[in-house]
């Protein structure tokens, strides 16, 4: 028994281990965090391998015109799912854009092991740098304002990555408003994006940096929100407005300027601003404007897939059912996450690709995002589904959407989950005829298909007051006295039975008691005549109420004795003698001495008595 | 003493017996007139004023299984199957071997596309018999294992089978009450009912409801109730959004 429990255990150990070791053959993606930047800005490009094993030779360079690469680290996460474990490494790069333009980062060959992996082909768009570009809408050199120099110490600049879009792409856009650091912005509110024919997110917490731009030092909050156009067209975004009251430090009215001053119209040239904030600050109500970005809305190319509800950018998708195995009819939770960049307010469930034999609920969904502004990040969808008949598996879910770099759509599928469907298809209930009035009801719709309800009944049945079940109902329990009450009656009953069973066995046992001394006196023989027919006659009266135990013992005589003992002509006789002997001896005091009683007469009574039974 | 005592019980039950019995008399002349108003305005197509000729005698409290299943009928033809799936439910929960509500409920849960609960694996060994029928036989085990061990105190073994199965039929009936089609059953009868994560509209939805979906109520709070639903999961339903099953 030993011997089999660790052969057993040690199947079991091997089974972990080979699980564990044998995984699923190493798979490589490749991904850039964003597929489009500006000159200036990073991206990040990570490559991930799952079930890698140990030995992997990432690409220590990638050497690509025009883009920096560099190898910043890398990382790794196990899983451990249905008794299976799994791992990925995940190597970081970060790529810094030299110039504007179209590159591609080619395929990497990676060892993993025994097997080549290759990265797939990248694109990413570089666009010029905003500072540089005379179209993204920047107003971003300061400007002076002859009167209260507002231009000169604010500015607005609205940062558009893309000139092109599709209708219904999210386009990432940041608004910057800059202030001199010389002064202090005392009350701001968010910006606004003004224009018609797109929608904007909602603005979020702005991040603060400080910036130098030509030669003077500002800072400068970044606004990240996204934009979506909602139809066709050229379209003019913005500008963008921003009202704010800045605390501008006070000019000094006793220090004059130098006639020569070629300076003399900066306001920052007063020698006030030589020590900022060491005088009074005056408050300053600024209006600073961004020039207007032009963007093109191109339509979707035709030939959209049946699944493409809308869903542009760039998705990847995973799936899982639970549970795995099922009656007819009982429900299924598919939860499939559409984890990438795009538009995800407009993205719908992904759909079975055979809705053959399966029922089908509406689907709920959660975002979570991974960014400011809500174009990255993952969408989870809870799919509700029965099975209508016995399947073996749920199909696989598809997901179509554009992908606007590559200008073309895109499915995807995931990967069919093996379902154990039980029990049998309901049977359809069996269709009586309708009334007349039912059957001439005007029809609902669609909502009615082959089957129809079945009739009115127009007898009420039997009326009930509660839904409450028996048992939380008074007359249930009222009820119960019934049955309580003839337990009690019948308990009573038999107490009382064996009371008296228990008296009339006491009474034979003291009758018996009796018997047996009176017996036991006949037999010495040396009782006088008169005492020995007295003791005789008695033993017969116990003799027969033992017998018959109704009969009190006084109350026997003769003739009841040789009925009770069936006793035969000359017995009888003999007892009636015994009897009258004892009355005699008894009532006349005649013979009472020794020699009235012989032994034989002694052994002839007690014969008698004793052959009574 | 004792005699009186007992004599006393009795006249008790008797008097309480007729009083049980009044209240399932013959139906009164108004929840009669109402009910055959009511098949009337059906059968002339008026289901509108059916279901609120319907909904008056059972407000009357005089209720029966045909008058749910024909107060279902009214809102199925209306197209509310919410309201219909849960009044043939309330049909089958008074007679629960009603055939027609039975098949009616099946079409209306197909027609409506409702999510309906499983029930857990003893609820459905436990199938044959409703929460009553094994509260009553739970009863009579009972009260023949006490007789019997009235009458035949040597054979304790007997008796105590009979309180044994009498515990089980108990919990039975208690396991019945409390599972899927207990008295926690509720429908939903608001169109896209959601159940969410917390008490409030903007939380997480955790499962879109059809009209006619099934729930449990575990917890009521305030307008929200707190139920378990047919895909495993626990979620918050607006009180409005369902309706319990169990008057």
């Amino acid at each position: 028994m030993e011997t089999l429990r660790r052969v057993l255990f040690s199947v079991l150990l091997a089974s972990a281990i080979a699980q564990f070791a044998r995984g699923d053959s190493p798979k490589i993606t490749a991904v850039l965090t964003s597929s489009e930047v500006v000159v200036g800005e990073t991206v990040q490009l990570q490559i991930q391998i799952d079930n890698a094993g140990t030995s992997v030779k990432p690409p220590s360079e990638i050497d690509v015109p025009g883009l920096q690469i560099h190898f910043t680290g890398k990382s790794t996460e196990m899983r451990w799912k249905n008794f299976t474990a799994s791992s990925s490494i995940t190597y970081n790069y970060t790529i810094l854009p030299e110039k504007s333009g179209t590159y591609k980062i080619p395929p990497q060959s990676i060892r993993a092991g025994k097997d080549n992996l290759q990265t797939p082909e990248l694109t990413l768009q570089v666009a010029d740098s905003p500072r540089a570009a005379a179209g993204t809408g920047s107003n971003r050199t300061p400007s002076g304002n002859a009167q209260a120099g507002e231009e000169k110490i604010a500015f607005a600049e609205l940062l558009v990555p893309k000139k092109t879009a599709y209708v219904g792409e999210m386009i990432p856009v940041v608004v910057k408003i800059g202030f001199n650091s010389r002064t202090r912005v005392a009350e701001m509110a968010p910006p606004q994006v003004s224009g018609q024919g797109f929608t904007v997110q909602k603005l979020g917490e702005p991040e603060r940096n400080l910036e130098n731009i030509e030669g003077r030092s500002y800072v400068v909050f970044n606004y990240k929100t996204a934009i979506s156009a909602a139809r066709i067209g050229n379209f003019q975004i913005g500008p963008v407005e921003q009202k704010a009251n800045i605390l501008v430090p006070r000019r000094s009215s006793g220090t004059r300027r130098k006639p020569f001053d070629p300076f003399s119209e900066d306001p920052f040239s007063d020698p006030f601003f030589t020590l900022p904030f060491g005088g009074l600050m005056e408050q300053h109500e600024i209006d600073v404007k961004s020039d207007p970005v032009s963007l093109e809305v191109k339509a979707l190319p035709a030939g959209a897939p049946p699944t493409f509800s809308g869903a542009l950018g760039s998705f990847s998708m995973t799936a899982e059912a639970n549970p795995k195995r099922v009656q007819i009819g009982d429900p299924i939770t598919i939860k499939a996450a559409i984890s990438g960049r795009g538009n995800f307010d407009r993205m719908d469930a992904p759909e079975l690709s055979d809705e053959r034999g399966w029922h089908k609920y509406p689907p709920s969904s959660n975002f979570k995002q991974d960014d400011d502004v809500g174009i990255s990040g993952t969408k989870t969808f809870e799919l509700v589904v029965s099975p209508n008949e016995k399947l073996t598996n749920v199909p696989p879910l598809a997901f179509s959407y554009f992908d606007p770099v590559k200008e073309k759509y895109v499915t995807l599928h995931s990967e069919a989950v093996p379902l154990i469907v039980e029990g049998n298809a309901p049977a359809a209930p069996a269709i009586a005829g309708t009334t007349p009035a039912t059957s001439t009801l005007p029809a609902l719709g669609g909502q009615q298909k082959a089957q129809d309800i079945l009739h009115q009944i127009n007898d009420r049945g039997k009326i009930v007051s509660s839904f409450a079940p028996v048992y939380a109902r008074k007359e249930f329990w009222l009820a119960q006295l019934l049955p309580f009450t003839f337990a009690l009656g019948l308990m009573g009953w038999k107490v009382h039975n064996v009371r008296a069973s228990n008296r009339a066995a006491l009474r034979a046992a003291q009758l018996q008691h009796e018997r047996d001394e009176l017996l036991r006196k006949l037999r010495r023989d040396q009782l006088a005549p008169r005492e020995y027919f007295s003791d005789a006659s008695r033993v017969v009266q116990l003799k027969t109420a033992l017998k018959q135990t109704n009969i009190e013992p006084a109350t026997v005589d003769a003739e009841t004795a040789a009925r009770v003992f069936d006793l035969d002509a000359e017995k009888s006789e003999r007892m009636r003698r015994l009897f009258a002997t004892s009355d005699e001896f008894r009532y006349s005091g005649a013979g009472n001495g020794e020699s009235a009683l012989s032994s034989a007469g002694r052994r002839e009574t007690l014969e008698l008595i004793e052959s009574l039974s | 003493m004792k005699l009186r005592a007992l004599l006393q019980i009795l006249v008790l039950l008797l008097l309480a017996l007729p009083k049980a019995k009044g209240a399932n008399d013959g139906p009164s002349r108004t929840g009669g007139d109402l009910f055959a108003k009511a098949d009337t305005e059906f059968a002339a197509g008026n289901f509108k004023a059916a279901i609120a000729d319907y909904q008056a005698v059972v407000g009357s409290g005089e209720w029966s299984a045909n008058l749910f299943y024909n107060l279902g009928n009214a809102y199925f033809r209306h197209g509310d199957f919410g309201r219909a799936i849960l009044n043939y439910d309330r049909a089958l929960r008074l007679d629960p071997h009603h055939p027609e509500a039975d098949a009616n409920l099946r079409i209306a849960h197909d027609q409506a596309h409702s999510l309906e609960l499983a029930p857990s694996a003893l609820a459905r060994y436990l199938n044959f018999g409703t929460a009553n029928f094994f509260a009553i036989v739970a009863a009579i085990l009972f009260w023949l294992a006490v007789v019997w061990l009235i009458l035949r105190p040597g054979r304790v073994l007997w008796a105590l089978a009979g309180i044994f199965l009498a515990a089980i039929c108990g919990f039975a009936a208690f396991t019945l009450e409390n599972g899927t089609r207990g008295q926690g059953l509720a429908i939903v009868i608001a169109e896209n009912a959601e159940a969410r994560v917390a008490t409030v509209d903007s939380a997480r939805s955790v499962l879109a409801l059809p009209a006619g979906s099934e729930v449990v109520i575990l917890q009521e709070r305030g307008d929200w109730n707190y139920a378990a639903l047919p895909n495993d999961q626990r979620g918050w339903i607006a009180a409005n959004a369902v309706e319990r099953v169990r008057l």
